[in-house]
């Protein structure tokens, strides 16, 4: 059964299922994670996506190289000599 | 600045610098670094920008935005003067970027990108994401740090980067795309599945 639907799967992510739109969406996708759509055009996005594998997976992607970005860039802090050399040049 | 013009006392400008500034500054450090990806540079730039900051407080409107308003003068100290002396030959201006991305027929957006999976990003490890965020443009790399990283809104971007809302929009979707590629083709290199 595993296989079966890995075979759905795999064969609407094929070529021929691709979406005949997909920039459009994508763009839609990338603008409703990044909070810029009205409630009446998420819910427009979403609607597509549950009903287009392409989509889907785009917006699963999307999700998931931000969250990488997020996770796992470098994150410095500012050392206590830094600040305080900051703070003695602002006091000067 | 003129003292007639002035906004606020020194105990006051020194209030606003340590509680409203300071709690920005590991934010503007890590900024500052990916920009000069160049751990001296990037200490030089957060020390200007702090100068810049309390040097002209005064048109600090006290409870507004801090972190964009800071984040502009880095930005701008950057272009001004850091990118002049860059290391990087590469680097070219916004203007420049858009104009040729803007233009038909880019090899970048034509060219045919391997298939990425969400299962290969998670994968992959923190020097594969930096390598291929570092290795874009810094224009571009710049709208993915202020959007994915530090997460400024599109008007809140407009502002630091002085351009419209809709060019955020635009510059923010090629970037992706381009970071997408990036990523894609490294996988591809390295077998991942």
């Amino acid at each position: 059964m595993g296989a079966f639907v890995r075979w759905i799967q795999k064969a609407m992510m094929s070529k021929k299922a691709r979406c005949p739109e997909e920039e459009h969406w994508l763009e839609l996708v990338r603008l409703m994670l990044d909070g810029q759509t009205t409630e009446e055009e998420t819910s427009y996005v979403i609607k597509h996506i549950n009903g287009c594998y392409r989509c889907y997976d785009n917006y699963d992607l999307e999700k998931e190289i931000r969250a990488a970005l997020k996770k796992k860039s470098i994150n410095l802090k500012v050392s206590d000599a830094l600040i305080s050399e900051i703070n003695s040049k602002v006091k000067a | 600045m003129d003292k007639s013009t002035s906004r606020y006392n020194d105990i006051e400008k020194s209030d606003i610098f340590n509680n409203e500034f300071m709690v920005h500054v590991d934010a503007l450090y890590n900024f500052a670094y990916k920009l000069t990806q160049d751990e001296d540079e990037s200490k030089d730039l957060l020390q200007d920008t702090c100068m810049k900051a309390f040097r002209f407080i005064n048109s600090f409107e006290r409870g507004t935005n801090a972190k964009a308003w800071l984040f502009r003068i880095l930005k701008n100290s950057f272009i001004n003067d850091y990118r002049k002396k860059s290391k990087n030959p590469g680097m070219v201006d916004y203007q420049e970027v858009e104009t040729f991305y803007n233009s038909e027929g880019n090899e970048i957006e034509t060219q045919p990108t391997p298939d990425l999976r969400s299962e290969t990003v998670k994968g992959m490890l923190g020097d594969e994401i930096t390598n291929a965020l570092n290795s874009m443009d810094v224009d571009f790399r710049t709208v993915i740090i202020l959007c994915d990283l530090e997460d400024f809104k599109y008007d809140e971007m407009s502002k630091i980067l002085d351009i419209p809302i809709g060019t955020v929009r635009s510059r923010l979707h090629r970037a992706r795309n381009i970071l997408k590629q990036k990523l894609a083709i490294y996988a591809a290199s390295m077998g991942y599945k």
